[in-house]
């Protein structure tokens, strides 16, 4: 984290996307602005249906369909790779694209690839791992094993379709390169040959495969035992390092958001509620809703044996019926009467790269 | 494999692998082999189609088109003992003379027995061009004409004109049979393609494919055959309003088959990996047909193998009525208008003998459409 420069990536500003459903509208996501930086990690945690995987989807224009994006834009910083040494960043509005337009498919898997939380169902089962990645790679006419710095390479090589022993090659380097043993042989196994892991690796390596300048990993190893998800997320940050490509890891798992993001948002009701750097999250936790998500996690040592582990009270409310003011106030064993009840709480600034949106920290 | 140069330490490794090696279809292959009746099934279908498709000139011992003085002649005698007692290795049979019955108009045939024809194999007879390019003039089977050009060997009798009846169902099995497989082929594009589309995009899409397979299959059957078959013009070829014919077949079927793909579609796109595609930048039709119809492939091939007898029985019930295939071509439904009348049982019962044929090839069909069945389902029992 020595780079002090941060360029902005993706820019989340104020989205709403909402579903239409007979019962009435749902508010997937409520007001969400979040900055994904060029080269970082930002993790995105909250509880099962706070809109996590719908913000997500959102970047890469796929909202399924009764649901829609009712506001707010999503600003994508492009960058063109084309004209060898000055590099040109285009603004491109990505709520603005056509969802099945040819610019929104160059950007999916070419320049933001996604990976999926169930590695068991993500790979289609009539092709081999490698007829996947070449397919990836197929789609965005690249050849992907683009050296850095190497322009004048990159310059022929761009545009170029492969041929089928390239391809090949193409493949096996990639399996290799998220660590699959014997990548010759595995190359040609289908995915009901492969192991969960392996499958998650492929799913990396497809993602990968494109050299794309953001991955969103949708609970990546929430499917996976803890062994090979800490091996998954080893192979994510060396590959993270060595093509300089931002993350947007969405998790529930606070011990893995802790290893691997440079920057945390915390996500409730479809609301972000607060924002912050890794260490100042976990140390310095300001809203009563994270404040109690980090009591609930169990400390080696901390407890007193026997203790019981804190729980959040109360249920999530009901999507149709949602609390008036601030979402969290039925929970929150902050309450202020009469007030959390009653304003809804704006984006509040409470330190370096921190904020968050509770009453306690506004002069209202 | 290239275990050996790895030098596995452990020899169970090497098994294991083999193990993994195997892909989906030589697990299908396995199965299926394990199952006698598909696999007779299988092997009588494979016999006639090469042998109908490919080989009726050489299989048959004329042309199509030779005609002989034994008009409705009975099946010839085959011999292997002569008058004499003495027996024959090899089979032969005899002259043949025409005996008119003055009274009833009927025609009979006597065995000359002094003349005696030997049946030989690959014997010399009518030219022909294998598979339309090689000019050959052998056959599989007949008595040599060059000699003597009454001797014949009618193995089912021969029709009205002295036409030879095996030659007429081998050259009918090709039409009778094509007609099944083509027809089959355009009733799967039609009715996959629509399928996926239905399923894969639902709403008015949805509503208006699913509406029309309904209308489609509100028509009687014949009367919508009778009247699209008017509406070939009669002076087309035969051979065009032929493909007309398959056209219309798999045109009226395609519903049944496109409702079934739909209903796979629906359940397959909610597989992760149709998102995956799509996230990776794959446009909706590159998820459909890349991806998600090779899900139904499976059971495509099985509703496929089950309907093609359909086709084939609808080919020869149309034929039959006249709606067809009409004369100058020879087809199983040709053959069996030929057959239909209480004459012709009566008096020329060997024509009859298109009817075990297409009992044969349907049944051969549905014996390996289960077998297929079986084999593809992998949460199959067994």
């Amino acid at each position: 984290m020595s780079e002090t420069l941060s360029e902005p990536l993706i820019e989340v500003k104020d989205l709403r996307v909402e579903f239409d459903v007979r019962a009435g509208i749902v508010k997937a996501v409520d007001g969400l602005t979040l900055t994904i930086q060029r080269g970082k990690t930002l993790g995105v945690i909250g509880e099962s249906g706070c809109g996590k995987s719908m913000t997500a989807r959102a970047i890469l224009n796929m909202i399924p369909k009764p649901g829609r994006i009712t506001h707010g834009k999503i600003v994508y910083h492009r960058r063109l790779q084309n004209n060898g040494q000055s590099q040109m960043d285009d603004i491109v509005e990505l709520t603005e694209l056509d969802p099945d337009g040819k610019v929104i498919r160059e950007i999916r898997g070419g320049e933001i690839g996604m990976i999926f939380q169930e590695p068991m169902s993500s790979l289609t089962p009539v092709y081999t791992a490698g007829v996947h990645i070449n397919e990836a790679v197929a789609l965005h006419h690249l050849t992907p094993v683009r050296k850095v710095g190497d322009q004048l390479a990159e310059q022929v090589m761009a545009h170029r379709t492969v041929t089928k022993e390239e391809a090949r090659e193409i493949a096996i380097k990639m399996l290799q390169r998220v660590g699959i043993p014997k990548p010759a042989q595995r190359v040609d196994s289908y995915p009901h040959q492969l192991s969960g892991g392996q499958r998650q690796r492929v799913m990396i390596a497809i993602a990968l495969s494109c050299e794309p300048a953001m991955l969103i990993a949708d609970e990546p190893t929430t499917a996976l035992d803890v062994s090979i998800e800490a091996q998954i997320l080893d192979i994510m940050r060396e590959l993270q390092e060595s093509v300089n490509m931002a993350i947007m890891f969405i998790t529930h798992n606070l011990g893995v958001i802790a290893s691997m993001a440079d920057e945390i948002v915390v996500m409730y009701m479809g609301k972000a509620v607060e924002q912050a750097k890794v260490v100042d999250l976990f140390k310095d936790a300001k809203h009563p809703y994270t404040q109690a998500l980090l009591k609930s996690i169990p400390h080696l040592g901390k407890k007193k044996v026997g203790g019981r582990l804190a729980s959040i009270s109360g249920m999530t409310p009901d999507p149709f019926n949602l609390p008036t003011g601030c979402v969290f106030h039925p929970r929150c064993p902050m309450f202020m009467p009469g007030k959390c009840d009653k304003i809804v709480p704006s984006w509040t600034k409470v330190g370096e790269n921190h904020w968050v949106s509770c009453l306690l920290y506004e002069e209202v | 494999m290239a275990v050996v140069e790895q030098s596995q330490p452990m020899p169970t490794l090497s098994t294991k692998q083999k193990q993994v090696g195997q892909s989906y279809w030589s697990l299908v292959w396995w199965k299926f082999r394990r199952n006698r009746v598909a696999v007779v099934g299988g092997a009588i279908l494979l016999t006639f189609y090469i042998s109908f498709v490919f080989l009726p000139e050489f299989i048959s011992p004329y042309a199509l088109q030779h005609s002989s003085d034994y008009a409705e002649a009975g099946p010839t005698p085959i011999h292997f003992v002569d008058q004499a007692g003495k027996f024959h290795l090899q089979p032969f049979v005899y002259g043949m003379e025409q005996k008119l019955d003055f009274k009833t108009r009927a025609r009979t045939y006597v065995e000359d027995t002094t003349r005696m024809y030997p049946i030989k194999f690959f014997a010399k007879g009518d030219p022909y061009k294998l598979f339309g390019l090689i000019p050959v003039d052998i056959h599989l089977y007949g008595v040599d004409q060059k000699n003597d050009s009454q001797a014949i060997v009618l193995l089912m009798g021969a029709d009205a004109l002295g036409r030879d009846w095996f030659t007429r169902i081998m050259y009918g099995g090709r039409l009778s049979l094509l007609i099944g497989l083509i027809g089959q082929v355009m009733t799967i594009l039609f009715g996959t393609v629509l399928g996926v589309i239905s399923g894969f995009y639902g709403g008015a899409v949805d509503q208006i494919i699913q509406r029309s397979t309904e209308f489609l299959s509100t028509f009687p059957d014949i009367p919508l055959f009778m009247a699209l078959a008017a509406a070939i013009p009669p002076f087309w070829p035969a051979l065009t309003s032929y493909f007309m014919l398959t056209i219309i077949l798999s045109f009226v079927r395609w519903g049944g088959l496109a409702r079934q793909v739909r209903g796979l579609i629906l359940s397959l796109r909610e597989r992760e990996y149709a998102l995956a595609a799509k996230s990776a930048g794959a446009s909706d039709v590159r998820v459909m047909f890349r991806h998600l119809m090779p899900g139904t492939m499976s059971h495509v091939i099985v509703i496929a193998t089950l309907a093609i007898p359909g086709m084939i029985l609808a080919e020869t019930a149309l034929s039959w009525l006249g709606l067809g295939i009409r004369a100058p071509l020879t087809s199983w439904g040709v053959l069996l208008q030929d057959a239909a009348s209480v004459r012709a049982i009566h008096n020329t019962p060997w024509e009859l003998w298109t009817v075990p044929f297409i009992l044969v090839t349907i049944l051969a069909y549905n014996m390996l459409g289960d077998g297929l069945r079986d084999a593809l389902d992998p949460y199959g029992a067994r």
